[in-house]
């Protein structure tokens, strides 16, 4: 079973059905609660509700939009202009047109606001959390064209270091009402919050589904997102409210996305 | 190991602010004056929680104050931002803290109503900031033991982050020096777990009356965590 491991991260360079990547991680890991702790999910995955995002996002990317009536087709993701395959697994980077290092949504939302010109009031950029929103939608369409590719964050640039290297002090930082990091629920394989097996984030192959977002969510029947994730860990453990958009978010994606290196990313992917 | 590794970067922040003076220092990320590359990750860390904006800092709180003060650390949150296990001296500095902060109740530790212990053990509900306020005004913090710990051993839905408490009462009794040491371990865990992931609800968190209802659940007799 190891050897397909092996074999799945050494050819991850090229487009895989989210369905397969998963049967590949769950094959390398018979043992894993976390990997297999939903039989229900496993077996929904080939009709996995995210898949229904795609075709409105394709449709809200080449649309020409926004008061400046123009497609996203221009929007680089740090790959080129337009171009979508593999950028989504080699987030965050440095941007130069910017002078900074950006998370996927960051980047997203840069584009729509300077492209197309949406501003932060306009309901296009302002709802980032539901299968309904066009950010949803959008990323979802996005992602899916890096599934299968390893998760790969580039870490040339300097700026792109120190965000990996904070990230990682945030997420063993302490705080908040009851004292709570981000490894009191992912330092350990196996470990339960009540009824949710948890993944621990050492373990690469469970890692890398842990931070594979967009996700359909059945619990909450809705597409969610790294972000999204983020947000209601730093509610639950009871840390001050996290903002989108912000360098927090952005130094915890880099550092949980170095830490899946390698795996291959299942986009969209389905959780509980 | 670790402790040096804090202390190592207490000195760099205070030798880089030296050097370049408090104000400059700390500037939003987002202005460019700071170059963050300049920074250790421990500095820069700090820097991204309390100076970016990134949390709604001035947003109040359940307990009082903002939420500046919720993400600015403590001693023992300091000491205890490691992965893995603290080494020997770090392990002291924590158990030393914490026995400094810990108050035993005036008039002795007693035990309340289990059956109220019960309904606090299985809420998770409580000072959630953010998105979706935690309303106290119209219901009261719960100790969400739960989350972590098998409890009453016919509840299905527990954590396994603590150890099994099943049975915990039938196997130590009731006498003065139990009441006392679950008291503290409740308010305040590290004075003999250092550095544990078990949150210190003394600290703002639970009222005596609640500790003494989370504890008559675990130890009463009758409590069905004992059956």
């Amino acid at each position: 079973m190891a050897v397909g491991v092996a074999g799945t991260a050494a050819q991850a360079d090229e487009w895989q059905d989210p369905n397969d990547v998963l049967q590949m991680l769950l094959e390398a890991q018979p043992d894993s609660k976390y990997l297999h702790q939903s039989e229900m999910n496993i077996m929904m995955m080939p009709d996995n509700p995210a898949l229904w995002l795609l075709d409105d996002g394709e449709r809200l990317f080449h649309e020409e939009r926004g008061p400046n009536n123009a497609s996203l087709e221009s929007c680089d993701f740090g790959k080129g202009e337009g171009v979508l395959e593999g950028a989504y697994v080699e987030l965050p980077r440095y941007f130069d047109d910017v002078g900074k290092v950006m998370d996927f949504e960051q980047r997203l939302v840069h584009c729509m606001k300077e492209i197309q010109g949406f501003t932060s009031d306009d309901s296009a950029v302002s709802q980032r959390h539901g299968s309904g929103s066009d950010i949803m939608r959008l990323t979802t369409y996005i992602a899916h064209q890096s599934s299968g590719y390893a998760w790969n964050p580039p870490l040339d640039h300097p700026e792109e270091q120190a965000m990996r290297d904070a990230g990682e002090k945030l997420f063993f930082r302490r705080g908040g009402a009851m004292d709570f990091n981000c490894a009191a629920c992912h330092g350990d394989s196996g470990k339960q919050i009540r009824a949710s097996v948890l993944p621990e984030m050492r373990n690469s192959q469970e890692w890398t589904k842990a931070v594979s977002w967009p996700a359909h969510r059945a619990g909450q029947d809705n597409v969610r997102s790294q972000n999204h994730r983020i947000r209601g860990c730093v509610w639950q453990m009871r840390h001050a409210g996290i903002l989108p958009d912000t360098p927090v978010n952005t130094a915890l994606i880099s550092y949980w996305n170095d830490a899946a290196r390698g795996e291959p990313a299942i986009l969209p992917d389905l959780k509980r | 190991m670790f402790n040096k590794k804090i202390l190592t970067a207490a000195v760099v922040v205070s030798a880089s602010a030296a050097l370049a003076g408090c104000d400059q220092f700390f500037q939003d990320a987002s202005d460019r004056e700071v170059d963050i590359t300049q920074m250790s990750p421990e500095e820069l860390a700090e820097h991204l929680v309390l100076e970016t904006d990134s949390y709604r800092l001035d947003q109040e709180v359940q307990e009082g104050g903002t939420g500046r003060e919720r993400m600015q650390q403590d001693e023992i949150q300091a000491l205890c931002s490691l992965e893995g296990s603290p080494d020997s001296e770090t392990a002291g500095q924590v158990v030393a803290a914490a026995r400094a902060a810990y108050e035993r109740p005036d008039g002795g530790v007693e035990l309340g109503d289990w059956r109220r212990g019960a309904e606090l053990a299985r809420s998770g509900y409580g000072y959630r900031v953010g998105h979706n306020n935690d309303d106290h005004g119209t219901r009261e913090p719960g100790a969400n033991c739960y989350a972590c710990h098998q409890m009453d051993p016919a509840e299905t839905t527990y954590g396994t982050i603590g150890p099994s408490l099943a049975n915990y009462g039938r196997e130590r009794g009731t006498d003065e020096s139990v009441l006392n040491y679950v008291h503290e371990v409740v308010s305040n865990p590290h004075q003999y777990f250092p550095c544990t992931y078990m949150p210190r609800f003394g600290r703002n968190f639970l009222t005596e009356e609640q500790i003494s209802h989370v504890m008559a659940y675990l130890l009463d007799p009758e409590s069905p965590v004992n059956q």
